[in-house]
C-alpha cells in the first residue's frame, strides 16, 4: 500500500509478544541476561549476594541517568553534572564537618545540586539560542573550579562523622537502600515521562521544538524544570557517593556525565531527541552495573571496562543504522 | 562618522574584537608584571600551549561541519604512548620516524571515528564519547598497564623541543607551519571551501554535488592527524609519556574554538579566530598567577570567561538582528 510519498501503511497489528521481544528493551533484557551468565562464568565470586554487596558504588550514577534521560529526550545534553556532583559532595562534606545534623547535610547537598542546575537552567532559558553543550561545558569548568577553590591546596576533604552516611549506605536484609531508591525513582520518572501530559510535552519538544512552541507548550518553562531536576539528582548522587567513599576531592564525579549519557544512550534514548524511554535506560544501567561488578571481581582494570562500554555504546547506536542502510539499499536494488 | 565606521568594523568582525581583547589583556598583564612581555616568556607561553593551539585547528574543521570531537585527547594519549613505548624499548629512535608513526596512528584513529560518524550515522558526541573511552583504554593497554616512558627512555626524541631554528623554538615553528597551512587550506583550496559549504547547509552542499559523507570523514581524519601530532608534541615538550596525559584537555580545545567565534551549529568560524581564541585562553592561564590570582581560581575564571564570551556574542547577534529588522521596516 505504497502512498505517494513511498511510505507504506501497515494496518495489521503485530503480535504483542513479538513486538516486545524485538523492541530495543527486549534486546536489552537479553543482553542483561547474557551479561549475568558471562559474569557468572568469568568470576567464581559472582552471585546475587556479592552483586548486591558491590552494587551501591556504581548505582549512584543511575540517579544521573534518570535526569539525563529527560535532557536527552529534549534533544539536549548536560555535561556539567559530574562537576555538580563534585561541588555538592564537597559542600556536603564541609557541612557535615561543621557539625550540622545529617538531615541538614542532605538538604545542603540537594540544594547545592539544585542551585547548580538552576544556574544552567537560567542561562539556557534566557539565551535559548546557545547550544547546551557549550553552556554546560563552561559551567562544568566553573562548578569544579569552585570546588577546587573551596577545597584549597589539599584538594580533598573527608567526613569526620560518618554515622549518617553509614546509615544511608545500609541495607534491608541483603538489599541496599540505594537500590530501592533507584527503583522507586525510576518508576516515578518513567511514569511521568511515559504517561503524563508533562512527559508527552517533553517528547513533543524533543521531536520538533518549533511545532511544540506553536502548539502552546511552554518550552522554556519545561527546560528550566528539567535542568533544575538534573541538578537535584546530582546532589542525590553526591550523597550516596560520600556514603561509599566518606569524602570528596577535586576529581570526584569526573566523567560521570559521560557514564550517565552512555547508560541512557545504550538504553535506546536517542541523543537527537524525542526517542527512548526510562525502562530502556534503567535496564541498560543495570547491564553496565552488572558488567562492572563482574569484571571488577576478577581485577579487570577500570580502563578495560571503559573500553567495553565504549564498544557497546558505539555498537548499540551504529549497528541499527548500518542494518537499516543495508536494508534500504537492498530494497532499492 | 569615521569613528562610527571604525567602531562598526570592530564590532562587526569577530576577529578584530578578539584581537582588541588580546591586546588589552597583554597591556593589563604587563602593567601588573613586566616580566610577561619578554620574548622568552612569550615563547614559553606558545610552547606550553602548543598542543591546544595545534589541535584547535582540527576542532575548527570538525565544528565547521557541525560536529564535535571529544575523543581527541585519547587519540593524543594513544599515539603519544605508542611512540613513548617504541622509544623506550628501542624499536625506533631519532625524531622523524616517531613523528611519522604518531601521525599515522592519529590518522587511523580519526579515520575510524570518521567512518563511524559518516557511514553509521552515529551522532558525533556519542561516537566520540565511545572512542574517548576506547582510545584511552588502548593507550593504557599498550603501556603494559600504566608504565611511563621517562625522559631517559625517550633518548634523543625530545631534543627537538629544546632546539632553536632561526631564534625560534622548533615547537613554535610547527605551530606556525600548521596555522599557515590551514589558513591556506581553509581559504584557498576547493576542499576547504567544501568544508564551509557542508557546515552552512548540508542539504544544499549535497545537491550541489559535494559528497557530504566524505567531507565528514576527511574532517575527522584531519582531527585525528592533528591528535597524533599533538601526541608527539606532548611527549616531546614534557619529555615523558604516560597513559593519562591531557585527560580532560579536549574541553580546553573546544573552549578555545568557542572563544574564537567558531559556531557549534557549523559553518561559522575561521583559522584566525581559532588562533586568537587559543591565544586568549593561553594568556589568561599564564597571566592569572602573574597578576596575583591564586592558581586554584584559574578554572573558575576560565569557565566564567567562556560563559561571558558566548553570552556577549548572543547579545551582539540579537542587537544586529534587531538592527537589520528595523532597517528593513523603513
Amino acid at each position: 500500500m505504497a502512498g505517494k510519498s513511498g511510505r507504506t501503511i501497515n494496518n495489521v497489528p503485530e503480535s504483542p509478544v513479538k513486538k516486545m521481544i524485538f523492541s530495543w528493551e527486549g534486546i536489552l533484557v537479553l543482553v542483561l541476561i547474557g551479561i549475568n551468565i558471562f559474569c557468572a562464568i568469568f568470576s567464581e565470586f559472582y552471585n546475587l549476594s556479592s552483586l548486591l554487596r558491590q552494587m551501591p558504588t556504581y548505582l549512584a550514577e543511575v540517579f544521573l541517568m534518570l535526569g539525563m534521560a529527560y535532557i536527552l529526550v529534549l534533544g539536549e545534553i548536560d555535561i556539567s553534572v559530574g562537576s555538580t556532583v563534585c561541588l555538592s559532595a564537597t559542600l556536603a562534606c564541609l557541612a557535615s564537618n561543621a557539625g550540622l545534623p545529617f538531615v541538614l547535610v542532605f538538604v545542603v547537598a540537594l540544594l547545592v545540586g539544585t542551585a547548580c542546575g538552576i544556574v544552567n537552567a537560567i542561562i539556557l532559558t534566557q539565551f535559548p539560542e546557545l547550544p547546551p553543550m557549550i553552556v554546560t561545558l563552561s559551567t562544568q569548568i566553573i562548578f569544579r573550579g569552585i570546588a577546587e577553590i573551596v577545597l584549597g591546596s589539599g584538594g580533598s576533604v573527608s567526613v569526620t562523622n560518618t554515622d549518617g552516611f553509614r546509615a544511608i549506605g545500609g541495607k534491608v536484609g541483603q538489599v541496599p537502600y540505594i537500590l530501592f531508591l533507584v527503583l522507586i525513582l525510576a518508576v516515578i520518572f518513567a511514569v511521568i515521562l511515559g504517561k503524563s501530559t508533562f512527559g508527552r510535552r517533553v517528547y513533543a519538544i524533543g521531536t520538533n521544538r518549533l511545532a511544540a512552541y506553536y502548539s502552546g507548550i511552554h518550552v522554556q518553562k519545561i527546560r528550566f524544570l528539567i535542568y533544575s531536576v538534573m541538578g537535584t539528582m546530582s546532589g542525590l548522587c553526591a550523597m550516596f557517593l560520600i556514603s561509599s567513599s566518606y569524602g570528596a576531592n577535586t576529581t570526584t564525579g569526573q566523567n560521570f556525565e559521560m557514564d550517565a549519557i552512555a547508560m541512557a544512550v545504550f538504553g535506546g534514548i536517542s541523543s537527537t531527541g524525542g526517542k527512548g524511554n526510562i525502562a530502556g535506560g534503567i535496564i541498560s544501567a543495570f547491564c553496565i552495573v552488572c558488567l562492572r561488578v563482574g569484571l571488577g571481581q576478577r581485577n579487570v582494570h577500570a580502563q578495560v571496562i571503559l573500553l567495553i562500554i565504549g564498544l557497546l555504546l558505539i555498537g548499540a547506536v551504529g549497528l541499527p543504522n548500518i542494518v537499516g542502510n543495508i536494508r534500504k539499499s537492498a530494497k532499492k536494488s | 562618522m569615521e569613528k562610527k565606521s571604525l567602531w562598526k568594523k570592530i564590532t562587526g568582525s569577530r576577529e578584530a574584537l578578539l584581537f582588541v581583547i588580546l591586546i588589552l589583556l597583554f597591556i593589563v598583564v604587563t602593567a601588573f608584571n613586566s616580566s610577561f612581555l619578554t620574548p622568552n616568556s612569550l615563547q614559553n607561553l606558545l610552547k606550553n600551549n602548543a598542543v591546544t593551539m595545534v589541535m584547535s585547528l582540527g576542532m575548527l574543521c570538525v565544528m565547521l561541519v557541525g560536529g564535535i570531537d571529544i575523543s581527541i585527547m585519547s587519540t593524543l594519549a594513544l599515539s603519544g604512548m605508542a611512540i613513548g613505548m617504541l622509544l623506550k624499548y628501542d624499536h625506533v629512535s631519532g625524531t622523524v620516524i616517531p613523528f611519522i608513526i604518531a601521525l599515522a596512528i592519529g590518522a587511523a584513529c580519526g579515520f575510524v571515528v570518521g567512518l563511524v560518524i559518516s557511514r553509521a550515522d552515529v551522532p558525533p558526541i556519542i561516537a566520540t564519547m565511545g572512542f574517548m573511552y576506547i582510545y584511552r583504554a588502548m593507550g593504557y593497554l599498550i603501556s603494559n598497564g600504566g608504565e611511563w616512558a621517562s625522559a631517559t627512555a625517550l633518548g634523543s626524541f625530545s631534543d627537538f623541543a629544546t632546539t632553536k631554528i632561526l631564534g625560534l623554538n622548533c615547537v613554535i615553528w610547527i605551530i606556525v607551519i600548521c596555522y599557515v597551512f590551514f589558513y591556506w587550506f581553509m581559504k584557498w583550496t576547493r576542499t576547504g571551501r567544501k568544508i564551509y559549504a557542508v557546515g552552512s547547509n548540508p542539504e544544499a552542499a549535497e545537491v550541489s554535488g559535494i559528497n557530504v559523507k566524505n567531507i565528514k570523514l576527511l574532517v575527522y581524519t584531519i582531527m585525528g592527524i592533528l591528535g597524533g601530532l599533538g601526541g608527539a608534541l606532548q611527549v616531546g615538550i614534557y619529555a615523558s609519556a604516560m597513559p593519562d596525559m591531557q585527560k580532560g584537555g579536549e574541553m580546553d580545545v573546544i573552549a578555545a574554538c568557542v572563544i574564537g567565534g567558531v559556531s557549534m551549529s557549523g559553518g561559522r568560524g575561521s583559522v584566525i579566530g581559532a588562533l586568537l581564541g587559543s591565544l586568549i585562553l593561553a594568556t589568561i592561564a599564564k597571566a592569572l598567577p602573574l597578576i596575583g590570582i591564586d592558581s586554584l581560581a584559574q578554572n573558575t575564571f576560565k569557565g566564567v570567561l567562556i560563559l561571558v564570551v558566548i553570552v556577549v556574542n548572543v547579545i551582539l547577534q540579537r542587537a544586529a538582528d534587531k538592527n537589520a529588522l528595523s532597517r528593513r521596516e523603513m
